[in-house]
């Protein structure tokens, strides 16, 4: 065999070594969970909150932090996305395609991203000492919403950025404002990589428990009001895996296995929704 | 050239940047024809398609000076409202642009942003202008399908029923035809040949074949300059100066290569005649002299009195304001054609 032809086959092994590795990994991680914690999945689990001692192992269900993630998750979405969409339309319509300050807010968002979310919660906490606000909902929320502004804006930035210069002129020879342009014709044609930017920014949310720890804090009962602490499903899991008996840990496992449905439930939705939305757009 | 106007270009200047685009460009369009914008690649026709409903402005870094009257109002003028004047040019691009929506929104989506709400006017906006482009009999029963699911060819007739439902005045056609199969060229063309006893259009085409076709006045580009302008016919017959003579004769469109040069700007008008004579008198035939000259009156004046002397005039261009270079080549009396 030739030099060419090896080389094409080692590097061919490699990309399909890589890929193996990263399916087996999830599978390794889908299935410790679902093995360790199958046997306390049951219906209980998913519709009753905790009963007192429940994180000694007796009776209840995690629905307080199922919902409590939810309302969160929803709650810090639609927060982001007030704050995005003025963001990227503003970058992508109202500054030149090469202006520096756009660059510095681009670079800014990037290093937002790459925060860990630890500090989030750290600055949130802060935030809340200084207005006299108690661990809550709310403050969850903006938490959350924080930590997920610079994941939603940039990729709705990218998302924008693909659209097709000639369709802005279309619409604006029309007669169309910047904002209609906007509106009406850049967000149909966007709408695949918008749904898709928001799912993925509130799947991180939802998953992620730094930044509740200290901000949104932990009951028993069900999300009743904005200014109340609400239980979250990463912290459920952390505070169950950290008992000392293995049927709660058990427990941990099983909210795990929920939290990961959950996930799995968003994504799937999001590639449906894209789809769909895809066969209005441009260049398709 | 006499006719009234209906788009006015004055000393037009553009600027991508540092790189000049459109250099002093001034010509008057007529209302109600067809005029055809010709010229290489590159030499600065969509950008002036584009200043006339100012689209260019949505590039970075451009710079404009001049003026351009619309039924004598200055669209560069500070109180222009850009929306009004947007509706007033329909655009049709090289490559068809729906909008991502259904058919019938595409066409509603103009009268609906300058204001109509009511469905039944909508409904009839959207059948009398699909009708116009001959779509209607086509698509009348899906007109909530997407857009994007007509032929290319559709797509272009789709385009200009809904630049027509914003009623212009003006149609700006970018390449129109050049994305397109040849029976939906043809189409398009006739289309203009109806649509110019109601609308003025400009157009921007690569093919001259088009341009003779349907063109009633050209405009010839090269490098930004406005080489040669007026009647499409006078034009393709008898083109006046050697570029686009090249241009039209699908030859390499050279630089003129200058023997001498001569400035006149400052010379008393009676002086010019004689002093020119007397500088193509020491050149041998077939050099070039370029002259330098200012006010445009005394340049036409210059070059018809040096046509007359049996020279010919191979280009006259305007640099600045108010200054022209005039390329002379020296010949005997007898005509020679190149």
């Amino acid at each position: 065999m030739d030099k060419r032809k090896i080389e094409e086959n080692i590097f061919k092994t490699l990309m399909i070594l890589a890929t193996f590795l990263i399916v087996v990994s999830l599978i390794c991680i889908l299935g410790t969970i679902f093995f360790k914690g199958f046997r306390s999945i049951n219906l209980s689990m998913l519709i009753q909150t905790p009963e007192s001692g429940y994180y000694i192992g007796k009776e209840g269900g995690i629905l307080n932090a199922i919902l409590g993630s939810l309302v969160l998750g929803v709650g810090a979405t639609f927060l982001a996305l007030t704050i995005s969409i003025p963001v990227v339309l503003y970058l992508n319509f109202y500054l030149k395609k090469k202006s520096n300050f756009a660059l510095g807010v681009r670079f800014l968002l990037d290093v937002l991203w790459g925060i860990p979310s630890i500090v989030y919660g750290v600055f949130g906490f802060t935030v809340m000492i200084l207005l006299g606000l108690k661990a809550s909902l709310l403050a969850g929320i903006i938490t959350v919403g924080l930590l997920i502004i610079p994941v939603i804006t940039r990729s709705l930035d990218e998302v924008l950025k693909k659209i097709p210069f000639e369709l802005k002129e279309a619409a604006l020879s029309l007669g169309a404002t910047k904002l209609e342009t906007a509106i009406i014709v850049v967000f149909r044609q966007a709408l695949p990589g918008l749904t898709t930017a928001i799912l993925i920014a509130f799947g991180r949310g939802i998953g992620d428990a730094a930044a509740v720890l200290f901000t949104a804090g932990f009951t028993d009962s069900i999300p009743y009001s904005i200014f109340k602490p609400i239980a979250t499903l990463p912290l459920t899991i952390f505070f169950q895996l950290a008992t000392p008996f293995p049927e709660v840990q058990e427990r941990g496992y099983a909210s795990a296995f929920v939290l990961i449905i959950i996930i799995l439930l968003i994504s799937m939705v999001s590639r449906v929704l894209s789809k769909r939305f895809e066969k209005n757009i441009v260049g398709k | 050239m006499d006719f009234k106007a209906h788009i006015e270009i004055k000393d037009l200047n553009v600027w991508y940047q540092n790189h000049k685009s459109l250099n002093n460009i001034s010509v008057k369009i007529p209302g109600k024809k067809i005029t055809a914008i010709i010229g290489p690649s590159g030499c600065g026709k969509t950008t002036l398609l584009k200043t006339l409903n100012r689209l260019i402005e949505l590039q970075d870094n451009v710079k404009i000076e001049g003026n351009i009257y619309v039924d004598d109002d200055d669209i560069y003028g500070h109180n222009v409202e850009i929306i009004n004047l947007r509706k007033k040019m329909g655009l049709l691009s090289q490559k068809p642009q729906v909008l991502p929506m259904a058919i019938y929104e595409n066409v509603a989506y103009g009268p609906r942003i300058h204001g109509i709400k009511n469905k039944k006017n909508l409904d009839e906006i959207v059948e009398q202008y699909l009708k116009e482009v001959g779509l209607w009999s086509e698509v009348k029963n899906r007109l909530n399908s997407s857009a994007l699911k007509l032929s290319i060819g559709q797509q272009q007739r789709l385009c200009l029923a809904r630049g027509l439902a914003v009623e212009p005045e003006i149609i700006l056609a970018d390449e129109p035809t050049s994305a397109l199969d040849p029976v939906s060229a043809k189409w398009i063309e006739e289309k203009f040949l109806e649509l110019k006893k109601r609308y003025t259009i400009i157009l921007v085409t690569h093919s001259l074949e088009q341009a003779k076709r349907i063109a009633d006045y050209l405009i010839f580009l090269y490098q930004g300059n406005l080489i040669e302008y007026g009647p499409a016919n006078q034009i393709f017959e008898n083109p006046k100066y050697m570029k686009t003579k090249s241009y039209l004769a699908g030859k390499i469109i050279e630089d003129i290569k200058v023997d001498k040069e001569l400035d006149i700007r400052g010379f008393a008008k009676s002086e010019i005649s004689s002093k020119i004579s007397y500088v193509l008198e020491k050149l041998s035939i077939g050099q070039v002299l370029k002259v330098i000259t200012s006010s445009e009156q005394s340049v036409e004046e210059l070059s018809r009195s040096i046509e007359c002397e049996g020279h010919k005039v191979l280009e006259l261009i305007r640099i600045n304001k108010t200054d022209y270079e005039v390329y002379i080549q020296k010949r005997t009396a007898t005509i020679y054609e190149i």
